[in-house]
């Protein structure tokens, strides 16, 4: 439970950080998705926008938490 | 979550039940409850109220306008949010600087929230001794219906909170439409529950949890303290050594402090510490001990305070009031207040001085020059021009800035729907002789509200002559 907590809360703030920050220099409707044009409507653009940042927070928040790991946990992991 | 049980059911304590629903109506906690009502009225009622015939206050992530009373943000405007957020910050710091935590114990969102989930489990399941006997009760009808009536309550007040945050994006009369018909949007619905989802985790179960392990804030709050920071702080000096006695004797001849130990400041700290520990960062400034020390102690006939605002320096060398406030003009309050006072006033002149029309030029790129009737060089542009206003205007465009400079058909005006913006073409001409051939020359465009020749932009530009 701390481990699910200590990987998406942090992604969670930086994620919405990342979003206002993104969507306010970006149009959502400016967007181009593998070569043609966004077709969702703003709010689900913002909405996925929002879940894409906090995938990739996420991943760096596990990354930080898996080298945080030391020698002897990765060795003996029943110990 | 669970208070440290205080020792002893001795007869002075019985009363600690009591005690213990008296806290909240403290002189403290009625300021809590005075913060709990203005914060949530502002929240729950500022989406419904109006303005110029629209939402007063509403982010329309859709239209990408945000609307606030009489202005209209675009994203053009993100250095006002920019500064507004350096102002939340140097407020957050010098607050801290002056009195601790004031935020967290009394305005943030997750204190307003747990003190009123809380309100409702009290109101429902009945004071603390009902709830820990409740709680380990075993399961029957009665227990059944008392839990699902508080988790109800709270379910209820949880998707009306997810409802009101989005009514701040997406416009209310349209959400109550939706909810009337029940036709919301995907992802209007997924947002409430979202937001209402988590307001229910954080104020339902979570509670001190976040303040201890999630806040950044509660982290670094320490850097902004010093020993003139009035914190909530117990006074050994007074109240050592601890311990129990009867009622009217003079603590001095049993050889004891102040305090009873009745354990009642730990019962109704939100986060479960003893604040006779010292300062600890968990301490989230919230006061309740101080209300609940002081009941006691006039239980007690004891002088009020020996849990009290109070700094470090005043402890040690036994200040009273007027020394205490005369330390807060100190360097540190100076330095931040002074930054608070000049970035708050930087962000109202840019608010007062913001120019309610905004013009973007751009080159056409297909044609950079050519050459029209008479031999006249033409260039052609295409403005994007933005009504910042809630009206419509008309808007004149002139050109200056070389010899015999012309618009095609002479000078334009244009009108622009409210809170809008129009993409224009202008096609600029000089003569060929005005300048020479292969050279790129400033021009400046000038658009100006009909109505108020005080709104204008002037705009620097460039005209390219061909070889």
């Amino acid at each position: 439970m701390l481990k699910l907590i200590q990987v998406l809360w942090p992604s969670f703030l930086v994620a919405g950080l990342a979003e206002i920050l993104f969507f306010t220099v970006i149009n959502p409707q400016e967007l181009y998705l593998l070569g043609t044009p966004v077709r969702f409507s703003p709010l689900a653009t913002y909405s996925i926008g929002f879940f894409g940042f906090w995938l990739v927070c996420a991943a760096s928040s596990l990354m930080t938490l898996f080298f945080q790991r030391t020698a002897d946990e990765i060795n003996h992991p029943e110990g | 979550m669970t208070p440290v049980e205080s020792g002893g059911d001795d007869s002075l304590y019985a009363v600690r039940q009591k005690v213990y629903v008296r806290s909240v109506t403290g002189w403290f906690a009625t300021w809590r409850w005075t913060l709990v009502w203005a914060t949530q009225i502002l929240f729950y009622g500022l989406p419904w109220l109006q303005w110029n015939g629209r939402q007063a206050v509403l982010l329309h992530l859709v239209e990408r306008k945000f609307y606030i009373f009489g202005w209209v943000f675009w994203p053009q405007d993100v250095f006002f949010l920019a500064v507004l957020l350096i102002i939340s910050a140097y407020a957050l710091f010098f607050f801290t600087a002056i009195a601790g935590r004031l935020w967290c114990g009394y305005a943030c969102p997750q204190t307003v929230y747990t003190e009123i989930f809380q309100w409702i489990e009290q109101k429902i399941e009945g004071d603390r001794n009902k709830r820990i006997k409740l709680d380990k009760s075993p399961f029957g009808a009665q227990k059944l219906g008392i839990k699902g009536a508080k988790y109800g309550a709270w379910i209820a007040l949880s998707v009306w909170t997810g409802f009101t945050f989005v009514s701040y994006f997406s416009p209310l009369k349209e959400l109550i439409h939706e909810a009337v018909t029940f036709s919301f949007g995907s992802w209007e619905l997924f947002w409430i529950l979202f937001y209402g989802g988590f307001t229910y985790l954080m104020a339902g179960v979570m509670r001190e949890q976040v303040c201890k392990y999630m806040c950044p804030y509660a982290r670094f709050q320490g850097v902004m303290f010093d020993p003139d920071t009035l914190v909530i702080t117990y006074d050994v000096e007074r109240g050592e050594p601890r311990g129990t006695r009867k009622k009217g004797v003079d603590p001095r001849v049993v050889g004891k402090g102040d305090c009873v130990d009745c354990g009642i400041c730990v019962q109704v700290c939100p986060t479960g510490i003893d604040i006779r520990n010292g300062l600890q960062y968990e301490c989230i400034g919230c006061a309740a001990c101080i209300d609940a020390c002081d009941q006691v102690m006039e239980k007690m006939s004891y002088p009020k305070g020996l849990i009290r605002y109070s700094t470090e320096n005043a402890i040690k060398k036994h200040w009273g009031r007027k020394e205490i406030f005369g330390h807060v003009l100190r360097p540190r309050t100076l330095i931040y207040g002074g930054i608070l006072a000049a970035i708050c006033v930087a962000f109202l002149w840019g608010l007062a001085t913001r120019a309610p029309l905004r013009v973007d030029i751009l080159r056409d790129r297909a044609t950079l020059a050519r050459e029209v009737d008479g031999g006249w060089i033409e260039n052609v542009y295409r403005l994007q021009i933005m009504n910042m206003t809630e009206a419509e205007r008309a808007f004149e465009i002139t050109v200056s800035g070389l010899e015999n400079i012309r618009l095609e058909g002479g000078s334009k005006e244009f009108r622009i729907p409210a809170a809008a913006i129009e993409s224009v073409a202008i096609q600029v001409q000089i003569p060929p002789d005005a300048a020479r051939p292969g050279s790129s020359n400033p021009i400046y465009l000038e658009v100006k509200a009909v109505d108020d020749p005080s709104v204008f932009v002037r705009e620097k530009s460039t005209f390219l002559m061909p070889n």
